[in-house]
């Protein structure tokens, strides 16, 4: 969309917006309404119009087609590695409280690590089914 | 107060559902649909006042975020045939 300046103007203002609170919701999930799943789709829809408004290729370049593959495997790892960390340590499978000390830290540092997992995971999925439903018919 | 805004908003949110389906153009109906999106927003932060809980203004911030997005594929995708590529329509 070569010939849509407000648009294009209108999304670079409205993407690092939606950056910024899909941020916001991650690290805000433990107190309000929020956290990981909301957060990765938040910040995969700013890369969605990136997309809409600057083409698929550009889309393509900024971030590379492995990249979402790589990332919904790495936050399953990360979900499952916190578990598999907190059984290694003494606890039950996903068990905070084994965590760093003192059981309201460990709470704390579990529940983050595993909403960073959640975060990657559905950032990773959502941007890869976004680049196949798209890119149907399209090169690579 | 937030009880009889939300009620307004109800009834105009009717009256885009109903443009919505009757629109002669699909770009009334584009338009219908923004609107409701819009009274949306406006609506869950109504509710939110209206129940104790201003937390929904986050959920009404994503309304208004996502429904921006919404629209500009919902006009490319009437404009194009596709959501993916970026020239005007002579070039691909």
């Amino acid at each position: 969309m070569d010939d849509c300046p407000i648009l294009r103007v209108g999304a670079k203002i409205m993407i690092p917006t939606i950056l910024l609170f899909g941020l916001y919701v991650q690290f805000h999930g433990e107190y309000g309404p929020g956290g990981g799943f909301q957060a990765g789709v938040i910040v995969t829809s700013a890369f969605i119009l990136y997309a809409l408004i600057y083409g698929l290729d550009s889309t393509r370049r900024v971030i590379p087609p492995f990249v979402p593959r790589a990332a919904a495997v790495l936050g399953v790892l990360i979900f499952a590695g916190t578990g598999l960390a907190s059984l290694l340590a003494g606890g039950r499978f996903l068990d905070y409280d084994v965590f760093a000390g003192s059981p309201q830290k460990g709470q704390h540092w579990g529940i983050f690590t595993v909403e960073l997992g959640v975060f990657v995971a559905v950032f990773g999925v959502m941007l890869g089914v976004f680049y196949a439903f798209v890119g149907r018919g399209r090169p690579q | 107060m937030f009880a009889v805004a939300a009620v307004g908003i109800l009834v105009s949110m009717t009256l885009a559902l109903a443009r919505a389906f009757l629109g002669p153009t699909v770009y009334d109906r584009i338009l219908a649909a923004n609107t409701f999106g819009t009274k949306t927003v406006v609506l869950l932060a109504a509710i939110g006042f209206l129940t104790g809980r201003p937390d929904w203004i986050d959920l009404s911030l994503i309304y208004a975020l996502i429904n921006f997005i919404g629209t500009i594929a919902a006009l490319k995708l009437f404009e194009f045939g596709t959501l993916a590529h970026t020239r005007g329509r002579d070039r691909e």
